[in-house]
């Protein structure tokens, strides 16, 4: 029984770093712009496939593929932003009444990059990315670790880390956090809000494609792997919406409790651990385990 | 005008030379709409848009190339098919619309569409009351025809039940296997697939040693994958889906399993090459089995020879995964139709379909159907891949209409 | 605003119910399937509207009350042989019981925070109705059978489309009547400022709740009314699909008016309809344009097809004003331009 926990718990760490990395994509948004990203696990998607597709039909490296899919989903993070989040945030979201036109059009935009993927005729069966390494897995024990998986763990806690050096170090970084602070203070002290929060959904959409290449060796795509973003949201509720590393915990939290759960009660109810998790959360300690207390912002 | 006048002068000169003969006539004239002197309009749908179009373009497509086929050869007893095609999105309430627009607006003669089982179920009341035959294009069908209603024929291709029944038949008989292991997803079709899974290994003598029921976007199947490994079975059944298939023969290698049969229904697999390379390691695949209801695959020439007809009437299409999943009910509607003669009523051509008993050459068994029985197919074939090749394992397997239901 | 709606307001409705009575005799079933369905979503949505449009909070709970109506409706008939005239009532009752219950927590967050709590609350309620086979047959789903009002057999959507029409006619009466209310003015209230509409007087925490279980009365009822012209239902009408579907209708719609919302039910509820009639080659392109549609409806109307065609009116109103202004102006100097010279 005992190997079988641990092996549910290795897993369960290196799923929830998959969770991680698109709640990370989701918090850098929100922490800036205060938008909830319906769309982010479409970026995933798009990202992915964007992938696969230069090594299948451009033949190009690994490497160049990662970088290719990275540097075209920037390109349409910072596209979406530009032509629709700026036309209808051009005020900042203040009240409440102002999240339904936000929400709705990251809703419009997940269902938009599904639609486009869907008529690629290539996309009608699920598919998978070869994984980085083909090294042999390790055994630990009893317990088996892919290579794959240690790559997984390692981006997550590199990007994770290079984000939030990126946004306690750097001058856009600290305009960020400011943004996030006070937008219109920001605007008025003369930092580029404008560019800056199209960098901020480049940045997201980027890490969405890292993401999605190192998870589709894993867990397959299709044009439906968009809904993944529900368990990110989970992650990132957990760890407070707006701390990074708060994301990754929350990731790994829910992957093994996801397994635990699978292992110690019964697979069924695997699907609605995560809502289960987002209410309780919410209902115990609405500011998740890191999370700056939610205060009454800009009355 | 020309029709009328042609059942009038037919029927004056029947009528003066024998009197019963006003009968025939009479009978000629079909009170059903949809159907005229030369033309039968047939309802056709499955989902043409959403998550779930693999399962209805490229069936849909073969099932309209094959009436195309009839029509090129003169039609059926003298009428040409005219379709009129619709999609259904596979939810319940697009195909309720579609259903009673066609019945209803475009008055049709006969209905045939539907891939998903609980979108068909859905019409079950509408069409019993209309009394509108309705042949399912390529569902699986459990909950829609059981327990059989008058007017819905289905399950051309075999029910979740014959999936179950026949891998679990052929556990007992070629592998030898006393403890299963069985894996399916919670939604209608698991439920039928353990139900019977379950009553058929009991019949055998056969111990269920686990059942794993996973939802269909599990993200990581590790958990019932260790709770089967740790049953210790014999072989393990899976009727789960293509993304989730190929997430359990992942774990199975990389637990070690691999001398443990895995058997996974046709729904997982819909080309083996590419669930071959989505799996990514061959030597996981060394026991692998899956169930196939076409004799394509142990026959290249009649692999070749629908491809080449799917090509030529949809040129500059690839055939996908599922296409020929649209040609059994086509051909068994064709069938029916020319076996309830020139005189066909929606009545009488359920009487047709009812004792329908063929054998396309494309079909691991008999297309049939009953008094008491509306799901069609109960044969299955048990199809070994390695990775590389496809070999259909000896002998057919069925399914007995009474275990898990 | 106070008092009862005018004349004007409320004659809609009769001619709502008088046109469904005569349109019953002449439609094919499948327009009256088509219309039955649209009426069902302007109830759905206008209870949506409540939350959103009127109070200012962002819950995604909707469906859930949605399939609690249903589900309820169908259970007390089939099992407690209830008949529906009270089945459906206390189908919506529970509903708004649910509503009642978890307004509690969920009020006490805020802005994406309820969001996301009432998200999870209807996949929680959509994994209950998958998963409690014996009340709800799970996945399989559950035969609705025919019902029938004070003797009046509904078996077939020609008999329910009076049926449903007065519903929503009465359904739209006491919506004009709430709209008049004190309680309608503390929810707008409310969702401009709670701060400021605490400082009035008003109790916050109390009209949030109030209209948290509202809005799932009216789900409750919208589920009920679906049990009349549909003779099954699964888990999956209680989908996140679903819920975008309602949600698209009340932004394109326009959110906060009653016309919005049943603009909006219409247009968004016959598009697959309509695009029954587009070539087959484009209806893979479906998810594609829907997104585009939500989006383009959010960046250029951000008040819906509605509040746009109201914008546009009082432009118009406004430069004819002018306009009319002008030309009397001219007139009066002209006139007083011929009696100068005529003197």
């Amino acid at each position: 029984m005992s190997t079988i926990i641990v092996q549910a718990v290795v897993s369960g760490i290196v799923t929830g770093c998959i969770y991680a990395l698109v709640a990370l994509s989701l918090v850098i948004i929100f922490k800036t712009t205060d938008v909830v990203n319906f769309g982010g696990g479409e970026f995933v998607m798009v990202g992915s496939f964007l992938a696969l597709f230069a090594l299948v039909y451009l033949g190009v490296g690994y490497a160049l593929a990662l970088l290719l899919a990275a540097v075209a989903m920037f390109a349409l993070g910072v596209t979406f932003d530009a032509v629709t989040m700026n036309r209808i945030g051009g005020r900042l979201y203040t009240r409440q009444t102002e999240l339904v036109p936000t929400i709705v059009a990251t809703i419009g935009l997940s269902y938009l990059l599904k639609g486009i993927v869907r008529v690629v005729p290539y996309t009608e069966e699920p598919r998978r990315i070869p994984p980085l390494f083909n090294a042999p897995p390790i055994f630990v024990g009893d317990v088996v670790i892919q290579a794959q998986d240690v790559v997984i763990v390692v981006a997550t806690t590199l990007i994770m880390i290079g984000l939030w050096a990126f946004f306690r170090f750097t001058m856009a970084g600290r305009a960020l956090r400011a943004i996030s602070q006070n937008a219109r203070a920001a605007c008025l002290s003369g930092m580029p809000v404008r560019t800056l929060r199209m960098v901020v959904w480049g940045l997201s959409a980027g890490i969405a494609a890292v993401a999605g290449v190192l998870f589709a060796p894993k867990l397959l795509i299709t044009p439906d792997s968009g809904t993944l973003v529900m368990f990110a949201f989970a992650a990132a509720i957990v760890g407070g919406f707006t701390s990074l590393p708060g994301c990754v915990v929350g990731g790994i939290v829910l992957g093994v409790t996801q397994n635990l759960v699978g292992v110690l009660i019964a697979p069924q109810a695997i699907s609605v651990t995560p809502f289960f998790i987002i209410m309780v959360v919410l209902l115990l300690r609405p500011q998740g385990l890191f999370g700056d207390a939610i205060a009454l912002k800009k009355v | 005008m020309k029709a009328l006048a042609t059942i009038a002068g037919r029927r004056a000169v029947a009528a003066a030379l024998l009197g019963f003969a006003t009968l025939l006539p009479l009978g000629a004239q079909a009170a059903d709409p949809g159907i005229t002197d030369n033309e039968i309009t047939i309802g056709l749908f499955g989902p043409l848009s959403g998550p779930l179009i693999a399962y209805g373009i490229d069936p849909l497509n073969a099932a309209k190339m094959l009436y195309e086929d009839v029509n090129a050869r003169g039609g059926i007893h003298g009428r040409k098919v005219k379709l009129v095609i619709e999609d259904d999105k596979c939810t319940p309430n697009d195909l309720v619309a579609v259903v009673k627009k066609l019945t209803t607006v475009d008055k049709v003669f006969i209905l045939h569409g539907g891939s998903c089982t609980a979108a068909v179920a859905a019409a079950q009341e509408f069409v019993g009351r209309e009394k509108m035959p309705m042949m399912m294009l390529n569902a699986a069908g459990d909950n829609a025809v059981f327990p059989p209603q008058r007017y819905i024929f289905g399950s051309f291709q075999g029910t979740q039940r014959t999936y179950a029944s026949s891998l679990t038949e052929f556990a007992q008989k070629q592998l030898k296997a006393k403890r299963i292991a069985v894996i399916v997803h919670d939604d209608d079709y698991g439920r039928a697939n353990l139900a019977t899974a379950r009553a058929v290994a009991e019949s055998l003598g056969m111990q269920v040693v686990a059942a794993e029921r996973i939802p269909p976007n599990i993200t990581d199947v590790t958990a019932p994958m260790l709770n089967i490994r740790a049953a210790k079975p014999d072989v393990i059944l899976s009727g789960a889906y293509p993304a989730p298939a190929v997430l359990i023969a992942q774990k199975y290698g990389e637990y070690g399993m691999t001398d443990i049969p895995l058997l996974q229904a046709a729904q997982g697999i819909p080309t083996p090459s590419v669930f071959a390379k989505n799996v990514g390691n061959d030597a996981v695949l060394k026991n692998f089995y899956h169930t196939w209801a076409f004799n394509d695959i142990g026959d290249p020439a009649l692999k070749e020879k629908w491809s080449a007809m799917y090509k030529k009437a949809n040129p500059g299409r690839e055939p996908g995964p599922f296409m020929i999943s649209g040609a059994p009910s086509a051909l068994a509607t064709i069938a029916a139709l020319e076996k309830a003669g020139r005189n066909v009523t929606r009545e009488s051509f359920v009487a047709a379909m009812e004792s329908l008993d063929i054998k396309p050459e494309i079909m691991a068994g008999p297309i049939k159907f009953g008094p008491d029985r509306r799901d069609g197919l109960r044969h299955m074939l048990v199809i070994k891949y390695d990775g590389k090749t496809q070999k259909a394992m000896p002998g057919v397997y069925s399914w007995d209409g009474k275990s898990g239901m | 605003m106070f008092g009862s709606p005018t004349l004007r307001q409320l004659a809609p409705l009769l001619a709502l119910v008088l046109g469904a009575l005569a349109l019953q005799q002449l439609l094919p079933q499948y327009f009256l399937y088509v219309g039955n369905l649209l009426m069902m979503y302007v109830i759905l949505v206008i209870g949506l509207d409540l939350l959103i449009g009127w109070s200012g909070q962002f819950a995604f709970a909707h469906i859930a009350f949605f399939g609690i109506g249903i589900y309820a409706t169908t259970i007390l008939g089939t099992r407690y042989d209830l008949p529906f005239l009270i089945a459906m009532p206390v189908a919506a009752m529970l509903a708004g019981a649910v509503g009642f219950l978890i307004a509690f927590p969920a009020t006490r967050l805020r802005a994406v925070y309820l969001a996301l709590a009432t998200f999870a609350f209807a996949e929680c309620a959509q994994w209950v109705a998958r998963t409690w086979d014996s009340v709800t047959k799970g996945a399989d789903g559950l035969q609705i059978p025919p019902t029938s009002i004070l003797g009046y057999a509904v078996g077939n959507d020609q008999h329910a489309f009076p049926v449903v029409a007065i519903i929503l006619a009465l359904v739209l009466a006491a919506t004009l009547y709430l709209q008049r209310s004190r309680f309608a003015r503390s929810m707008s209230a409310i969702r401009e400022s709670e701060h400021v509409a605490s400082a009035s007087g008003i109790d916050v925490k109390r009209v949030k709740i109030l209209s948290f279980t509202l809005s799932a009365i009216y789900a409750g009822v919208a589920g009920g009314v679906y049990t009349l012209f549909n003779s099954f239902v699964n888990p999956d009408i209680l989908g996140v699909a679903q819920l975008v579907l309602v949600l698209t209708m009340l932004v394109v719609g326009g959110s906060g008016s009653i016309a919005g919302c049943v603009l909006g039910a219409v247009l968004i509820g016959i598009l697959p309809e309509v695009l029954r009639a587009a070539p087959r080659s484009m209806l893979v392109w479906q998810e594609f344009f829907y997104g585009l549609i939500l989006v383009l409806a959010i960046m250029f109307m951000p008040r819906g097809f509605f509040g746009a065609w109201q914008a546009w009116r009082d432009r118009a109103r406004h430069a004819a004003d002018k306009r009319d202004a002008q030309a009397s102006q001219d007139t009066r100097l002209r006139a007083k331009a011929s009696t100068e010279a005529s003197s």
